[in-house]
């Protein structure tokens, strides 16, 4: 099944995605990166149910726009919309949106597919380091538009043993190592005890200089 | 959801999501609905309409003193019952489509108007709009009284009751009421009818509401009777200063008074 | 479990005197997995009034927002704040709008509205998911923890408090029917709204 974790520490966030793609019971695919890089400073790990990939809707925001037409149900998509909106507006305006302004858009974007016809089931973690006030930040979005600012958060059935572990052993001054150290353990307990862990994981942190990618 | 200022009418942009929401187990929570007791008679000079306040969320009282005594016209008023802000809509609606009308043909609204504006709306919204109402009036054909059900048909008699106290109502009517009342032979048995329903019917509570309308003018007689008043507390229950532990503050200082001190130039010419 | 429940929280809101108190926990979750004990559903919508948003996660953002831009375009147009009492139309009536296809949401609004003398009055009220509003003189309650809320406020709340008493009456009222309530609690949030401060406190409480 889909898991993904982040927390924050002292001046980054980690994101972690696991890289399986599943259909049905089927695993199509075991090294795809779940972890959009949406800009210099902000990572976006999505997961959610795949749904049916033929079912031909309009992206609701423009509704007469024909060239905003989406498959719908699939994450990819609605991460590739979002990816590209935050491109153009970078391009726009020359400077990009601040990660809470983007988590803002992209959980009103996330609403407003709700009340379509062919929602985007789609879970959100949504890690960036605000280049204005040198801060890390992390929301957690959920495919109803849910958003909330947390210190660590998680998506999937993994999240049932993660979030406990995160409670006791999230440290916001941890160092990238403590906090690396932290996310392994909740890898290894969903290793250990979910059923139907997935056995690979894309890890990717955010700080000052950037985002970029680990090796565990 | 793109435009905050919109068009008259229901808004349904959010009915797929929640469409969507109840077949992933969520269903959609019942809205509140009133118990409730509500009577209307007819008597010598005019009407009286009478109600009990309370107001409940399926087992909870809600509200221990609420009005379902509804302003129509000076001269017009409707008791609700039914889903609660179902009652409260159309009655404001209702009301000042009246005071339109009324302006418009320059004559005194009469409370047929008022009814068929009511069973029109309500038939429209083929019972979705969930209002029980008892209308009563005083017009220039003399005193009317209505019932309208939420699927918009319509009743005129001399007595009537509505709501989940109405047969405990009714039965005070039945075995009491006499045609040409005096006003306080009326009152009294309206008062009855109510406490009937208050005290008989879980649904309705606390006190009795009742408006008298005749031709010389209208009465609301708001809490007329409080059979059910709350004793004065035996004893104090307020904490200690400091009992709650508290871990962060933040205060607020807001400008109370300001004085506006015109430092230079003229004032501004608005002649 | 309804789509009212599915994210736990509760609200309450207390009169005294010449003061409001409005308070909130602050657990958001999704049914019994707990998310965040910092999530905000009570906003400030002028200086001395307060909106309290529980109910569905999702619409508390929504609405907020919302509600924002229209006191906003109200304050801009009018060029005067909102009355608290305006605004709670304000809040009826879009919900009202949304009869058939509602938001999640049960406001409470709490403020103090100012007379044509410039005296303040305590208001509060709240409202079901449709916009039926409940003026109340003593206390209001909405959220997953109402049913435990009426049965303390009813018993606690007595009248004409002084801004600290009512603190202390608020928070032990919330305190106590959250202990009470699985989907609430994780923290408390207390606004205490006078007629020259508002004093906001997050509370120590259980978090369990």
């Amino acid at each position: 099944m889909e898991t993904s974790f982040a927390l924050t520490g002292k001046g980054y966030v980690i994101v972690a995605a696991d890289t399986t793609a599943a259909r049905s019971i089927v695993k199509m695919k075991d090294d795809q990166d779940k972890i959009k890089e949406l800009g210099s400073h902000l990572l976006m790990a999505y997961s959610g149910e795949p749904g049916p990939s033929n079912a031909y809707i309009i992206m609701p925001t423009q509704p007469t726009d024909p060239l905003l037409s989406f498959y719908s149900g699939d994450t990819i998509q609605f991460a590739e919309y979002v990816e590209r909106n935050i491109r153009l507006y970078q391009i726009r305006h020359l400077y990009p949106l601040r990660p809470s302004a983007a988590a803002s858009w992209i959980r009103r974007s996330l609403a407003v597919s709700l009340r379509s016809r062919n929602a985007f089931t789609v879970n959100l973690l949504i890690g960036g380091y605000d280049l204005a006030d040198h801060k890390p930040t992390l929301y957690w979005i959920d495919y109803l538009g849910t958003v909330v600012e947390v210190p660590f958060a998680a998506h999937g059935y993994g999240s049932y043993f993660a979030l406990s572990l995160l409670d006791r052993y999230h440290n916001p001054d941890a160092t990238l190592e403590e906090g690396l150290a932290t996310l392994k353990r909740c890898i290894n307990e969903v290793s250990k005890r979910l059923v139907v862990s997935p056995d690979r994981y894309k890890v990717k942190v955010v700080d000052k200089d950037g985002v970029r990618e680990v090796e565990l | 959801m793109d435009n905050v200022y919109r068009s008259s009418g229901f808004d349904f942009s959010n009915s797929i999501r929640n469409h969507s929401l109840a077949e992933k187990g969520l269903p959609l929570p019942k809205a509140t609905s009133t118990g409730t007791t509500i009577v209307g008679c007819v008597f010598k000079d005019g009407i009286i309409l009478g109600a009990d306040t309370r107001a409940t969320e399926g087992p909870i009282v809600a509200d221990k003193n609420c009005e379902k005594i509804h302003y129509i016209t000076e001269s017009i008023r409707c008791c609700g019952a039914g889903t609660a802000a179902d009652t409260e809509f159309v009655t404001a609606t209702i009301s000042s489509n009246m005071d339109l009308h009324a302006l418009s043909t320059g004559r005194k609204p009469r409370v047929v108007t008022a009814m068929t504006m009511l069973k029109r709306h309500l038939y429209r919204h083929q019972g979705q709009v969930g209002a029980a109402l008892v209308l009563g009036g005083v017009d220039v054909t003399g005193p009317q009284l209505f019932t309208i059900h939420p699927h918009g048909s319509t009743d005129k008699l001399p007595y009537v009751t509505m709501g989940s106290g109405s047969l405990a109502a009714m039965a005070i009517f039945e075995s009491s009421w006499q045609p040409n009342m005096t006003r306080e032979h009326a009152l009294q048995l309206v008062t009855t009818a109510i406490s009937a329903g208050i005290f008989n019917d879980l649904g309705s509570g606390s006190n009795v509401d009742a408006c008298i309308i005749t031709a010389t003018g209208t009465e609301m007689l708001r809490n007329f009777v409080k059979p059910n008043e709350r004793v004065e507390k035996e004893r104090k229950y307020t904490f200690r200063r400091g009992a709650t532990a508290w871990k962060s503050e933040s205060i607020r200082k807001l400008i109370v008074n300001e004085q506006v001190t015109p430092v230079a130039g003229e004032a501004m010419d608005v002649s | 479990m309804s789509a009212l429940e599915y994210n736990g929280g509760s609200v309450i809101a207390m009169v005294g005197k010449d003061c409001v108190a409005i308070a909130s926990d602050l657990r958001l979750g999704t049914q019994a997995l707990g998310i965040s004990s910092n999530f905000q559903r009570v906003f400030p919508m002028t200086d001395r009034l307060y909106v309290g948003l529980p109910g569905l996660g999702t619409d508390v953002t929504t609405l907020y927002e919302r509600f924002r831009y229209r006191v906003n375009m109200y304050t801009i147009k009018e060029e005067r704040e909102i009355n608290p009492e305006t605004f709670a139309h304000m809040v009826s009536s879009t919900l009202y709008q949304h009869r058939f296809g509602p938001y999640f949401i049960e406001p409470v609004v709490a403020g103090l509205s100012k007379s044509p003398t410039g005296a303040l009055k305590p208001f509060i009220a709240a409202m079901d998911l449709i916009g039926c509003i409940n003026f109340a003189k003593d206390f209001v309650v909405a959220g997953t923890a109402s049913s435990k809320l009426y049965g303390v406020a009813e018993g606690l709340w007595e009248p004409d408090l002084e801004p600290e008493d009512l603190f202390e009456t608020i928070s032990q009222t919330l305190l106590n029917a959250v202990d009470r309530d699985a989907f609430s609690g994780w923290g408390a949030v207390v606004h205490v709204i006078t007629k020259d401060r508002v004093i906001s406190r997050t509370l120590k409480a259980r978090m369990d």
